[in-house]
């Protein structure tokens, strides 16, 4: 299928049918996760009332567990860290497996009553179709990203019947990089899902419309709001990864912790319901008007809630943290209004469900760091622009907040202390694509070490470097390094030049680099050493040279190419 | 005109792995049929410039062509088999090697022999196993007939003040006319020598051809290696 040449015959063509294909698929992923879900809660709530229902997300979690890491050894968590790895590190290549891993334990996580969200793992379904279908067809890294980014907005576009959404989430959160090639194969992949969504499912709004009135003391508010929100979510963050050491300290097998996870949460859930699966009929309940619930309910709700969420997640459950994100934030914008109202009974508030709402936008924006994706996701998924300007306000205040406490989002906080963050077009990127063996320079002479100096001064003629290598010419091993500024000395002495031989004045505790080093570890090191350029080594065979200025010269090649694309 | 990946590589002055590694990024404009990568030289001279890069035929054009194998056989078959020298020291020894040396006017054999002599006082180029390699300091004033290496089996071995103190059988004389070409024979005999089979295959004082198959069955092995 690689060669076929209609398909071939322009790459932006095949690149923009691929990408309606990718959306159609993850669009279909989106769905039937949707419909097990709705099944599996159906099928399961008569027996909710009863005091042992506490069990079931324990039992749901420890499936999930099972299945990811002995059926399909695909690893927990939620999922999008790994696929902004892949687009990082690889290239974007993604196995197949993960193309329905995810869909089935997190069903199985959520359904029995976990707190988690289905989008991540939707997100990586389709990522990960995308992928697949980029391998397929032999695209190249860029267009397989593309593709990648495709899925991940079919998948979003498709489960919140939000296309803009799922554009911005794949550019801001899993791309990092805005240019027209990688635009409109998302833009056609959102789309895509979008209609899938609506003609399997009908046109519908995931929570319902409402037009509210507001007032300029509602703006002020809203910056309290993003207070609140901000501190919502870094509690998440930290709480998260509080419970996932401690969980992978305390409990040995993966499928018990995830259990113990499972059925803390389920007792959690027998005095506090709300907290458990996805939450989104309360939401719409909050946005309403109808969350019925007294302020300290409320208010211990949203702790229940985190706190449940850092257990499923933590303990190895699988699932994300977009719906509980949402949950919690309209619950923080319920409490917020309740106590404004409870200070200024005076002022004109507006109506609860409108701080619901601003509240999820703020604990989405903090929670990813990405204020563009929680202004469009909530503009969208509620249906009401009106509230566009609280909503700006909000998102933006929680993003900035968040990312002082915080430096990297919750997605991206291990691959940054990892340094695997590598986002296009930065000093990183460039020099993680770069390898030591790219730089070699074969270009200096060589010499044995028996050479008397006499003779080394006439190589010394001939060449134009400041360095020459020393190396056994019986088995070719690396010996050190002769460097023209440490023997200056002895250059001008002719009463040497027979009397000593190369061996003897070379450095032997010359710091190497091997051909697969870190570029960034080769620099560290010829910065901390003050070295201008240093010899490669692979095993104990002498490669070349690695100098500065030739890094520079390719350094600027490789930003040009990377930075400047047409 | 079909260009391999390294001449490409050569022209927008980067190193192949780059190059490879560009075409499987999609970084650069590049047609894949099958497995194979088809370049067209005006996309690629506009995509050299839309990023402002130097792109020039003239850098795979110039380049000059180094033929680096087959140069010690090459030498070995000028500098000829030598066998039967006498001699009970090191200079006598070399005096008669040196006068075997046909290929140099008998003034410029003079010279190699008092700068092999000067040489040996140095330092004794007998690098042990009974094998000497004597060669002079700096390339002779002769430009034709070099570089060579002269192989010359001795009648019997001869203490050469070598560095493991064993006696010499066989000398290598080279010559080389250029430092560099001095030190790449060097390192290539050296290569071959470092084999067991071959020196006590050299025991034996084997004949010109038989030499020579061996010698192109190292040097193919050195290509091999890179």
């Amino acid at each position: 299928m690689a060669d076929w040449p209609l398909f071939r015959s322009d790459d932006r063509l095949l690149l923009i049918l691929l990408a309606l294909v990718v959306g159609i698929c993850s669009g279909l992923a989106a769905l039937a996760l949707n419909r097990s879900l709705t099944a599996l809660l159906t099928w399961l709530a008569p027996y909710r009332g009863e005091l042992w229902a506490f069990v079931l997300p324990g039992i749901g979690a420890v499936l999930a567990s099972l299945f990811l890491n002995q059926m399909v050894n695909d690893g927990a968590g939620h999922g999008v860290p790994e696929v902004v790895h892949a687009v990082s590190r690889q290239g974007g290549k993604m196995r197949f497996r993960s193309s329905f891993s995810r869909l089935v334990s997190s069903c199985l996580t959520i359904g029995s009553g976990g707190s988690a969200g289905p989008e991540a793992p939707v997100v990586v379904s389709g990522s990960a179709i995308g992928s697949n279908i980029a391998q397929l067809f032999a695209l190249n890294d860029r267009q397989q990203i593309t593709l990648v980014g495709c899925g991940a907005a079919g998948a979003i576009a498709a489960i919140f019947n939000a296309p803009i959404s799922g554009l911005v989430f794949a550019v801001e959160v899993i791309l990092g990089e805005w240019s027209s090639l990688n635009i409109i194969p998302i833009a056609i992949a959102a789309v895509a899902g979008t209609e899938i969504s609506r003609t399997l499912q009908g046109n519908q709004i995931v929570f319902e419309h409402r037009i509210f009135d507001i007032q300029l003391p509602d703006y002020f508010a809203s910056a309290g709001l993003a207070i609140c929100a901000a501190i919502a979510s870094v509690l998440l963050t930290r709480l998260l990864y509080a419970t996932h050491h401690l969980a992978g300290k305390t409990v040995s097998p993966k499928w018990l912790r995830a259990g113990v996870g499972g059925c803390l949460v389920g007792l959690i859930g027998l005095w506090l319901p709300v907290v458990l699966g996805e939450g989104y009929h309360a939401i719409d309940e909050m946005i309403a008007g109808e969350f019925t619930a007294g302020l300290v309910i409320v208010g211990a709700a949203v702790l229940a809630k985190i706190l449940a969420t850092a257990l499923t997640l933590g303990s190895g459950g699988s699932g994300g943290i977009f719906a509980p994100s949402l949950v919690i934030g309209s619950l923080v914008g319920l409490v917020y209004h309740r106590i404004l109202v409870m200070f200024w009974p005076s002022v004109d508030w507006v109506e609860e469900g409108c701080f619901a709402l601003l509240g999820m936008a703020g604990l989405i924006s903090g929670m990813l760091q990405a204020p563009l994706t929680g202004i469009f996701l909530i503009v969208e998924i509620t249906g009401g622009y009106d509230v566009i300007l609280p909503l700006i306000i909000v998102s933006t205040i929680s993003t900035t907040i968040c990312h002082s406490l915080e430096p990297a989002s919750f997605y991206m906080k291990e691959l940054v202390e990892r340094g695997q963050l590598l986002r296009p077009g930065t000093d990183a990127r460039v020099l993680s694509d770069m390898q030591v063996r790219e730089m070699i320079e074969t270009d200096c002479a060589v010499v044995p070490p028996q050479m008397h100096l006499r003779d080394f001064i006439e190589v010394v003629k001939s060449s134009r470097r400041n360095f020459f290598p020393v190396v056994d010419p019986l088995d070719q091993r690396f010996l050190g390094l002769v460097r023209l500024d440490d023997i200056r000395p002895y250059l001008f002495d002719p009463l040497l030049y027979d009397a000593v031989v190369v061996g003897q004045i070379m450095d032997s505790q010359v710091q190497v680099a091997g051909p697969e080093d870190d570029l960034n570890e080769v620099l560290q090191h010829m910065d901390v050493g003050r070295l201008f350029s240093m010899p490669v080594v692979s095993g104990e065979r002498f490669l070349g040279m690695i100098s500065k200025a030739t890094l520079l010269d390719r350094y600027r090649r490789e930003l040009m190419v990377q930075t400047h694309w047409r | 005109m079909d260009l391999t990946l390294s001449q490409i590589a050569g022209c927008l002055s980067v190193a192949e792995p780059t190059l490879e590694r560009w075409i499987r990024q999609g970084r650069i404009p590049v047609e894949r049929i099958g497995g194979e990568c088809r370049f067209n030289l005006a996309t690629l001279e506009r995509w050299a410039r839309d990023h402002n890069m130097y792109f020039s035929l003239s850098a795979i054009e110039d380049k000059p062509v180094v033929a680096t194998t087959g140069r010690l056989a090459e030498a070995m078959a000028r500098g000829g088999v030598h066998r039967g020298i006498g001699g009970v020291s090191v200079e006598d020894v070399l005096k008669n090697s040196v006068t075997r040396l046909t290929l140099l006017p008998a003034p410029v054999r003079d010279e190699l022999y008092e700068r092999l002599v000067s040489r040996e006082q140095l330092s004794s180029t007998g690098i042990g196993r009974g094998v000497a390699i004597p060669h002079p300091r700096s390339p002779l004033n002769q430009s034709e007939d070099l570089p060579f290496i002269a192989t010359c089996y001795l009648d019997a071995p001869l203490d050469f003040k070598a560095v493991d103190h064993r006696p010499v059988f066989v000398l290598f004389i080279l010559v080389g006319d250029s430092i560099d070409s001095h030190l790449r024979l060097l390192s290539r005999l050296a290569f071959c020598l470092r084999d067991d089979a071959f020196v006590s295959f050299l025991r034996d004082q084997p004949g010109m051809n038989l030499l020579l198959a061996r010698i192109e069955g190292f040097e193919r092995q050195l290509a091999e290696n890179g």
